[in-house]
Order: C-alpha cells, then structure tokens, then sequence
C-alpha cells in the first residue's frame, strides 16, 4: 500500500445556504507531492482545505487521510495547517506560543521548545523569542505562524495561500523551507492563485473553478495533454511591427500578451518557424524566441476561461 | 488530556503574568486593610474635641445642665456666653464672627422658652457632620429631659440614675450557642462575601468571553480546532482561567485570615490606639462556611462562564460582544437587588426561595450561610439544582461554541441558536 494517496477525496459537496461553495470534488494526493490547488478567488480553495482539516463537515462526500477517514484532527499530529486568515495571541511570547501550538498538537513540551528555539534561530528570528507576538512586524508574524505549522515535524502540510502578503525576501524564506521539506519527504499541499509560483513549485496540481474541479494531474502530465504550439517571443522594443501578426487569427490562436512579452498559441497546423519568419518579414526587433510547453498561467486561463470564469488582466481573448 | 492540560496551563500562565492580575491580587489585602485599620484611624485623629459655644439667653439652670452633658465625654468644649433676652441678636452676632474667623466650631442657642418648647439651635461649620449633630441632639435631649423631670420634683438621684448609659449588644446565636460576634460584625462579613462572590463569578467568567473572542478575533482558532476537539479547548479554558480565580481568592483568603489573627500587629503599626482597635470587631470565619464558599463559587463560575463563552462565541467584535453579554449579565443582576433584603432577613421566605434559583444561589446561598443557620435540606437542594443547571447549560453551551467559533459576520438570532444547539 506504498502506493496509497495520502489524500483521497470523493465527491465532496458543501453547500452555505443556497449556495454550493464545492461540488463534487475528487482529488488524490501522492505521497511526498508537491500540490497546487489552483482556482481564482472564490472558486472554493479554503472551504476544500478546510473540510480537509475537519473544520467543517462535507455536506456529501468523503475525505480519507493517511488511509482512513477519522478526519484531520484525529491525525493533527502529522499534519501542519496555515489556515488562510494569518493569527497569534498578540499579548503572549513567541516563543510560549510556538510551544504552546506544538503543545496542542500533542509535542511534549522540552522537545517544543528546543525546536522552537531552533527555527527562531534558522529564519533569523532568534532575538525575538522573548518578545510579545503584536511586538513583531506583519512580516515577522507570518513567520512564527509558519513555525507554528511545521513544528511538529508532519508528514503533511496544508498551507493556504502562503504566500499571500508576504515581502519578496519572506517570500524566498518560506519558498526554501518548502522546499527543503519536500526534499526531506514532507507531502505539501498548497493553495495559491499565483500560477508563476505554482508552475515553478509543484509537481501535482489541481485547478477548480466554482467549487469544481477544472482538471487535475502531474504537472508536465497536464502539459503535455494541454497539446498545442506554443512559442514565448521577446522583443527590444514594444512589439509594435509584430501586433498584426499575433493579431492575425490563421497565425495565432490564443496570446498572452504583455507587450514587449507574449506567450501564444499557434493555430492549428501553424509550424513556429512559420511565426518567426513573418516576424522576422516585418521588422520585430526579436530578443527571445522559443518553442515552450504551455504555462500554467496559459493553461488555468484557458480551462478556467472556459469554465466561465472573469479573463484575467493581460488577457486578450482571440480567434 | 495533555493537550487540555496545554490550554489549561496557557490560559493560566499568560493571566497570572498579566500586570491586572497583579494588582488586583495586591489590592485585595490592601484594601481590607483599608477598611479595618481606616475607621480606627479616622475616630482616633477625628480632630478632638469640638470647641463650641453655648449663648444662654436667660435659660437658667438648662446651660448648666447642658454643659455638663456637652463636656463629659471629652466630646465637646464649650465656652459659654450669657445674655439677656434684648442682648441675644448681637451676642449672636458676635458668635458668627468667631465661628467665621474659625475660633470656635459653632454655637447652640438656648434660651428661656426651649425648656417648654424642648426647641435649640445649633449654627456652625459643621452641620452636616452626622456624628457631631448626633452627639448634640443626644446631649441636648438628655440635657432638657433632666431639668424637666427635675423642676417637677423628682427626686435628683432618680434623675442621676436615669442617666446611666443604656445600650444593647447584639450576639449572633448559631446551633453552636452564642458565637461572640455582633451583629455588625456578622452583617459586614454577608457583606463582603455576597460582593467578593458578585465580583469574582462575574470578572472571571467575563475573562472566559474575552479569551474566547480573542481567538475568534486573531483567527487563531482554526489552527486550533484542527488540533483538539472545540470542547478539550472550552473546558481548558473554564479550567485554566477558573484556576486563576482560585489563586486569587486563596491569596485574599489567607489575607483576611491573617490580618484577623494578627490584627494586633497591623494596628500597632497603623499607630491605632489600644481602646480603637478593640471596638474593631472582626468576623470569625467558620470552615464549613469557606468549604460552602468555595462550591458555589466554582458551580457559579462555571455556569456563566458558560453562558459567556458562548456570548464569546457568537460575535465576532468588542462591542457586539458588549451587546450581546446583556441577557447574561441582566440574569445575574436580581442575585445583587435582592442583596440587602437577604442581608436583612437571610431566614425569610425571599432569601428561601431566591437561595434556590441556580442563577442566583452562587451569591444568595453564601450571603446567607455567612449571616443565619441555613437549613443542610435547603444547601443540599439548592446545590443540586445548581449542579443539574451547571450540566444542562453547559452541554448546550458546548455545542453553540462549537459552531459558533468559527462563524463570523452577522450574530445569529435565538432560533440559530437553537439550531446549532441541536445539530449534531
């Protein structure tokens, strides 16, 4: 039973009210995967994660963990949660309150307070564990709350939106330690709707879109049945002598256009050499131009797109 | 259980730290020093005798009985200044004058017609001193009821004898025979006991609210009903926080103890004179009434605590929290209007039947314990209702934190209420 997910999911449903924040939603987890769960604000993230962690009940549906189903909770001591909403007890010590959170999660307290010490120390918040948590900067805080969610040294972590309003530098910070986690094994499951950090991140993902799943599966799996051409061009100057060509639907089907850079789709039977001598043919000032797998980025906008929801910023619907 | 222990000693710790726990536990003994030494201090450094002035417009042998009376005591000094009837308007004048440059305090009036009439007056700065206004009209009444009875003939040493001091000492009788203690003593000790447990039931379980809001606030709550059961962190929060408050009221308890074995000490170096301290009467505490004490303070405690961790629950901001704390706080309130009535009559039928409602008991049945015999039946009943409300309330206020913890927005009405309760 190597094999077995650490996560199983069938079928669940919840609904608030009248509405159905998920519905029907299956997703399967790997062992020592790192997963994305991917979808536009709203699309019902924190209410999977959520019912997950056995904070709320699926209305329908069945979540197994580590092989069985007696819910997050009966198994907190393997995982780690960075719920949505970021927070500590202002007035109480860091330190106290790392121990304190390990302590709940059933850490003896010696063994929660020598590696609280030690990863104050590690993201350089050494000098501060005697200090009161609202004595912290934001970005501080967010730190001792990842502490907090991985102290216990679980097999699973569920972070939701971890990066969301960190700094660039936390931002690295937190990147490092997931990935040295997942190096050491750790299964991670991530929500973001950050499809650069995704793409660069995780090797499983799961895109759901109006509490229901849009498409799921390794990633380069997912790539590769995306299908079509797609060719990433740079340009020294604004593009202006290319706008024709990626305008031009028997050329390009879809682009991603950020003006002195584009991701496209190339119709059907469009060979990329074709698109680089036309631009060449018109006068494109060229500094990149590469055949690509399609980007996550291209890929959520066109199932997601397609599962009716808002084009994000920077995209230009085409032919 | 460990992980019930965690938020048990969290809940404890971070309150104990806490700059308010400090000085309210300090200002406890302080304060019941305060009020023992400070009444002693008070009569001792009163300002001495009162020096006033007595204008005797033609009363005869009234002043000098007056005077007398005034004087023994050590109460009053009195200059006394006779006129005739024509001469009073400027001897009064002349009085004002030395009662405004503060020479004297004021001055009584009398005059050929107050034996008949049984009419003074007193002017002076210190009219509304209640103790010193007493001290005169006791003199006065004294004084004019003598000279009466003494122009009718009576004989002097039956007068004489009828100025013998008269007072009656209250003793408190208990199954164990007559206890020593007045009544003041008894009526002060109620007192205080019914306010301590006032205060103490409706802090902590206040803090209750606040802890749990204060998750709800910070969000820091998910984590933690990802970790343990709602319930395992409501009861190490009632537990810890109840802890807090036993702490407390066992320093202010070995407080009062030691300040009534040691009185003498504490008197001694306040500087109270000898005959002062001994007026001070003191209540002796009886165990049983401290055990009696104890179980009602932590049934109440844990009832409202309860019913306010749910108050807690269901908002998600101070001031909501502020609104909705209302029910709960307006069904202790009749525990502390009922209070002087209690106090008053602690055997009545009121405090009987007020002793046995579990909202009420906490601070009723402890009032009453502390100043009459109460019944072992009516404890026993009152505690056993007080128990199965404990249970009841707290089981339904379990399910509502449950769920109320992690809903926020709009506050949920009755009927939501009721819905959560019973949703399993």
């Amino acid at each position: 039973m190597i094999s077995e997910p650490i996560v199983q999911v069938d079928g669940i449903t919840k609904r608030f009210g009248d509405f159905a924040a998920v519905s029907g939603l299956a997703l399967s987890v790997p062992r020592g995967a790192v997963y994305g769960l991917l979808g536009p604000n709203g699309a019902g993230k924190t209410t999977t994660i959520r019912m997950l962690m056995d904070i709320i009940i699926p209305d329908e549906g069945t979540v197994r963990l580590f092989g069985d189903a007696r819910g997050g909770r009966e198994h907190s001591a393997e995982i780690g949660y960075l719920p949505e909403e970021r927070g500590l007890y202002r007035k109480m010590r860091v330190l106290d309150t790392l121990v304190f959170l390990a302590e709940a999660k059933g850490v003896s307290r010696d063994v929660a307070r020598r590696k609280a010490g030690e990863w104050l120390a590690r993201l350089e918040l050494g000098e501060w564990q005697m200090k009161k948590v609202e004595e912290l900067s934001k970005g501080m805080q967010q730190k001792v709350q990842f502490i907090a969610t991985m102290l216990h040294e679980p097999a699973l972590l569920i972070l939701d939106e971890p990066f969301a309003g960190l700094d660039p530098i936390n931002t690295q910070a937190i990147k490092d330690v997931i990935v040295q986690l997942s190096r050491a094994g750790t299964t991670i499951i991530f929500s973001t709707h950050q499809m650069d950090v995704a793409e660069r991140i995780c090797d499983h993902v799961c895109i759901i879109a109006q509490g229901r799943k849009v498409l799921d599966g390794a990633l380069a799996e997912v790539k590769r049945v995306h299908g079509g051409t797609h060719v990433a061009v740079a340009f020294d100057d604004g593009g202006e002598a290319a706008v024709p060509i990626i305008g031009d639907p028997s050329m390009v089907a879809k682009a991603d256009d950020y003006g002195g850079y584009a991701e496209l789709a190339l119709a059907d039977g469009v060979e990329p050499q074709q698109l680089l001598e036309r631009l060449v043919r018109a006068g494109a000032r060229l500094r990149r131009f590469e055949h690509i797998e399609p980007s996550l980025n291209r890929i959520f906008l066109d199932k997601v797109g397609a599962a009716g929801a808002e084009p994000r910023r920077g995209e230009v619907a085409r032919g | 259980m460990d992980k019930v222990w965690a938020v048990i000693r969290r809940e404890f710790v971070e309150r104990v730290r806490s700059k308010w726990f400090l000085i309210s536990t300090i200002l406890g003994p302080v304060f019941m020093i305060v009020v023992t030494v400070l009444p002693a201090v008070l009569a001792g450094s009163g300002g001495g005798a009162r020096h006033i002035g007595l204008l005797d417009a033609g009363s005869g042998t009234l002043a000098d009985r007056l005077v007398t009376q005034l004087e023994t005591g050590n109460q009053f000094r009195v200059d006394r200044v006779t006129t005739s009837e024509s001469g009073a308007a400027a001897a009064m004048e002349a009085l004002t004058e030395r009662v405004q440059a503060k020479a004297i305090d004021g001055f009584l009036v009398v005059s050929g017609a107050t034996l008949e009439s049984g009419k003074l007056e007193y002017r002076g700065q210190n009219v509304s001193s209640i103790r010193d206004m007493a001290l005169l009209q006791a003199a006065a009444r004294q004084a004019v009821m003598m000279e009466r009875l003494t122009q009718r003939g009576v004989d002097p040493g039956v007068v004489q004898e009828s100025q013998a001091r008269i007072s009656v000492t209250t003793l408190r009788i208990t199954k164990r025979g007559a206890t020593g203690e007045t009544g003041a003593a008894t009526f002060f000790l109620a007192y205080v006991i019914g306010f301590v447990m006032y205060m103490a039931i409706f802090l902590y379980s206040v803090n209750v609210m606040r802890s749990v809001l204060e998750e709800k606030q910070t969000r820091i709550i998910e984590v933690l009903v990802s970790s343990l059961r709602p319930f395992q962190l409501l009861l190490g929060k009632v537990v810890g926080v109840g802890g807090v408050g036993l702490v407390q009221m066992g320093v202010w308890g070995v407080a009062a103890a030691a300040l009534i074995r040691y009185r003498g000490v504490v008197f001694a170096a306040f500087k109270v004179p000898a005959e002062q301290a001994a007026a001070i009467q003191l209540p002796a505490i009886a165990s049983g009434l401290v055990v009696l004490v104890l179980a009602y303070f932590l049934l109440g405690y844990l009832l409202y605590s309860a019913m306010f961790a749910v108050v807690g629950a269901i908002v998600s901001t101070d001031s909501e929290a502020q609104q909705a704390q209302m029910p709960v706080v307006m069904l202790l309130i009749p525990g502390i209007l009922v209070f002087p009535a209690v106090l008053n009559d602690p055997a009545g039928s009121l405090s009987s039947v007020m002793g046995l409602v579990p909202f009420w008991s906490p601070i009723i049945m402890p009032i009453r314990a502390a100043a009459s015999d109460v019944p072992a039946g009516e404890v026993a009943m009152s505690l056993a209702i007080l128990v199965v409300t404990v249970v009841a309330v707290v089981w339904v206020a379990a399910r509502i934190y449950r769920v109320g913890i992690l809903m926020y927005g709009k506050r949920p009405g009755i009927a939501e209420l009721v819905r959560w309760a019973r949703q399993s």
